[in-house]
């Protein structure tokens, strides 16, 4: 367990990274010519400012937080699940395949059928990432790249080919859902109640499967050190495959409420690169559960608040991946340079 | 060179690694350096080495004593450490890591360099091989013969005849007598075996609890010196040795067994094995031995014959039917092999025994503990463990009902009290009827516990004899590929 002594140490590498990244940033934008207080109110008041935006941020926050607690069950067992991209693409087709029957609307229980197929189709691409190690001896991160593309390939195959709207094939989706088979969202707000649960769910089972169940703890002896877990009969292989698919089956989650929840219909572009930023997420939160809602909650609202600069500012919205970015390798600076002190302190 | 300590302290928080250490070796000598695990030998060593300065007092290299001393400098100035756990590169190539600090070189003379030395000691070392893919044993030839290359004045060998057969050992010796007398050589031993000291060191250095006990020419009398390391005289083996009785019957059966390694494979292997008994397997590493090891654990492939475990044939069937039969293997390096560095204790027993499977068996973390003296807390984490501890926890982690033991040196790196901690234990269990099969490069070892010795040469099971019939020299030239077995 978690001592109060490593959580404020933990703590205060994250307010050093904060503040070291908010030099970088601070220079950045002089660099690129824009105020640099300015740009930063409109950044963050951008997504927590008012009621509206602040729900458009926690709409973000969902499929940011799902996706970094299906990161964590992979990285258990020590595997970098980069393929978690295209296991949202995938969760997000088989949720809008699953739904192409019912043109004509349908009933909540086909809503949670859409879901659940989504669950699945994100389960199978991380599961064939996870195979592809365990058998093929493909490294995941390889795979998984792999995969992504695949997956790219395969929805832009479908929204131009088959599943194209009838006259107009065109970058912005497919035919839109009949809106009783959208989820029901908070009055006047965009967000949906269900997607939050969810979201608040995958969060507590991800704690409590890798805190308090012997498969969580087998997980983490396999990340270990495969061979002892092998020796110990741990069946390490086994235990890879099915980190990969609750990873991905919560991937695939995410990806399906993209699907029912936010854009009504199947986009190119429907895992908004989550699952890359739900990987810097983890790393930020040096892989602890705790740190993961509040560090997605600044991500999400970065990405939100990022839409304000171009109308406000005239600065391209790609700042914020800038800003994300330089805050993650902030974070590593800050790990690697506490680590060479206390080593010089050590020695001394 | 001539090296001084001057009134080394090492304290690490409140413990006090090495107190007050006043002493000079002198040039062309060669030192033991005795003392049980903890005594703060290493942490001597690591100072000499560069590794960590003195929390107070200062070493002086002919008199001068340089300023920022670190391992680089320390090797520069002629300091070199042969290490337990080699200091080396796995992925690289034998002779890409041999040249590594070395004088600049082609791949032509770095291979004509290494076949030299190689020659003088008799390793064998494929130099295209990754290093990943050495034994310990092949893995400290190497770097041994890399500072040799490097010319070292003052040489620190951490237990180096762990894994060389007695032949080499024979050799290794000569050549650090060599070093010393022709050349000048200051050497340091740093070991747990007496013997070794008898045989080869001129003068003795005693350390207990991080203080020098006594620094004693030769003759050594052995009792006194493990009175100085232990504080009182401990009883030999020979108390538990009232060896016990295996059963009459086999339980295993090896039939012309051929068993496949990542590098080599092991031919037509016969053997019995009764429950009860207890197996020593001598052997240069690399011989055979660790792979006969695996292929009983199930983790090696049985590519012929057939090997029988109660009547049922177990060739060809996965590691976990293996270990569902009662079979247990523990490897030689434990902390990279056998546990999870990070876990606690506490977890490290949750994995090795399920809840489920309790069967009024289920032995509690805390019993685990005291039962089998591991100093530590259920919350360590098995990286903080000292090896001794290491291997008492692998053993605590053994399931209750196992047949068939399988063990790589079981007290490598433990001191003598730890050691025969080990022993008792095992011996407990194999007198309930588990058959012990363990390897070890400590003939006497072999000789005090086993029933039978299988010796190992060439890749090929050379002898299989009860140990009664064998002394400790002929098991040692039969390894060295002297004499034939009968």
């Amino acid at each position: 367990m978690l001592s109060t002594a490593r959580l404020g140490s933990a703590l205060g590498r994250l307010a050093a990274s904060l503040f070291l990244s908010l030099i970088f940033t601070t220079l950045i934008l002089l660099i690129a010519g824009a105020p640099p207080i300015d740009t930063l109110i409109i950044l963050f008041a951008g997504g927590l400012g008012s009621a509206t935006k602040l729900a458009q941020t926690i709409s973000v926050w969902i499929p940011l937080v799902l996706c970094s607690s299906a990161l964590l069950l992979a990285f258990a067992p020590g595997l970098w699940n980069i393929g978690i991209e295209g296991q949202i693409i995938l969760g997000a087709i088989f949720a809008a395949g699953f739904l192409r029957p019912f043109a004509a609307g349908g009933s909540p229980l086909i809503l949670a059928g859409a879901l659940l197929a989504g669950m699945i189709g994100g389960g199978l691409w991380a599961y064939l990432a996870g195979a592809l190690k365990t058998w093929g001896r493909v490294h995941e991160i390889f795979g998984g790249l792999g995969l992504n593309f695949v997956a790219l390939g395969l929805t832009l195959w479908l929204i131009f080919g088959p599943w194209k709207r009838p006259g107009v094939a065109s970058m912005s989706g497919t035919e839109p859902l009949h809106p009783s088979l959208w989820l029901k969202e908070f009055e006047g707000l965009s967000l949906s109640p269900v997607s939050l649960v969810l979201a608040l769910m995958a969060i507590g089972l991800v704690i409590y499967l890798l805190r308090s169940t012997r498969w969580g703890l087998s997980l983490k002896a396999v990340g270990q050190n495969p061979e002892a877990a092998l020796l110990f009969g741990l069946k390490p292989n086994k235990r890879i495959l099915e980190s990969m698919l609750a990873c991905g089956a919560l991937a695939g989650l995410a990806g399906a409420l993209q699907v029912v929840g936010v854009y009504h219909r199947l986009l190119p572009a429907i895992s908004s690169n989550y699952g890359y930023t739900a990987l810097l997420v983890t790393m930020l939160a040096s892989f602890r559960p705790q740190f993961i809602p509040p560090i997605c909650l600044f991500f999400a609202a970065l990405n939100v608040g990022s839409i304000q600069l171009p109308l406000q500012l005239k600065l391209d919205s790609s700042l914020n991946g800038v800003i994300q970015g330089v805050l993650v390798l902030s974070v590593f600076l800050v790990h690697g340079l506490e680590d060479h002190f206390r080593l010089r302190r050590k020695k001394k | 060179m001539r090296v001084e300590f001057k009134d080394i302290h090492k304290y690490y928080g409140r413990v006090r690694a090495n107190v007050g250490i006043d002493m000079t070796l002198e040039p062309g000598r060669i030192y033991g350096l005795l003392g049980e695990n903890g005594a703060g030998k290493s942490t001597l060593m690591r100072m000499l080495a560069g590794h960590t300065e003195p929390t107070r007092g200062r070493i002086f290299f002919d008199g001068k004593s340089p300023q920022g001393f670190n391992p680089s400098l320390a090797l520069a100035m002629g300091v070199g450490m042969l290490y337990q756990d080699p200091l080396d590169f796995p992925a690289l190539k034998v002779w890409e890591n041999f040249r590594l600090g070395g004088k600049k070189r082609d791949r032509k003379q770095v291979l004509k360099r290494l076949q030299e030395l190689g020659d003088r000691f008799h390793f064998r070392l494929a130099p295209e091989e990754k290093v990943g893919e050495l034994t310990v044993g092949e893995r400290q030839q190497l770097e041994l013969l890399r500072l040799l290359d490097l010319g070292v004045k003052v040489l620190i060998l951490d237990e180096p005849t762990t894994g060389i057969s007695v032949r080499q050992k024979e050799m290794l010796f000569s050549t650090m007598r060599q070093l010393a007398k022709d050349r000048g050589r200051t050497i340091v031993f740093v070991t747990h075996k007496l013997a070794e000291v008898e045989e080869l060191c001129e003068e003795v250095i005693v350390l207990r609890r991080g203080k020098l006990t006594a620094k004693l020419p030769a003759p050594f009398r052995p009792d006194e010196l493990i009175k100085l390391m232990f504080g009182s005289e401990q009883k030999g083996t020979e108390a538990d040795q009232r060896r016990h009785h295996p059963a009459e019957k086999n339980f295993i059966q090896l039939e012309s067994v051929q068993l496949l390694g990542e590098k080599y494979t092991l031919e037509d292997i016969s053997l019995g094995i009764r429950p009860g008994e207890i197996l020593g397997l001598a052997g240069l590493e690399g011989n055979g031995q660790e792979l006969l090891l695996r292929g009983l654990a199930g983790l090696a492939r049985v590519m012929k014959g057939r090997l029988i475990f109660d009547g049922q044939e177990l060739q060809g069937r996965p590691y976990l039917t293996f270990r569902r039969s009662g079979i247990h293997f523990l490897p030689a390096a434990r902390l990279e092999h056998g546990l999870f560095p990070d876990l606690s204790l506490n977890e490290h027993f949750h994995l090795a025994f399920p809840p489920q499977n309790g069967g009024g068996h289920k032995l509690l973390p805390e019993e685990g503990l005291k039962t089998f003296s591991i100093q530590a807390k259920l919350s360590t984490s098995a990286r903080a463990l000292s090896g001794g501890n290491q291997q008492r926890l692998l053993l605590a982690l053994i399931p209750r009902k196992i047949r068939l033991l399988l063990l790589e040196h079981p007290t490598r790196g433990l001191d003598h009290g730890s050691g025969q901690q080990v022993w008792s234990h095992l011996l407990e269990r194999c007198r309930q009827n588990t058959a012990l099969l363990f390897s070890s490069a400590d003939l006497e070892e072999i000789k005090d516990h086993s029933h039978r010795v299988l010796i190992f040469y060439n890749r090929q099971l050379v002898a299989d004899r009860p140990t009664s019939l064998m002394s400790v020299e002929e098991m040692g030239r039969l390894m060295a590929g002297e004499g034939r077995a009968v």
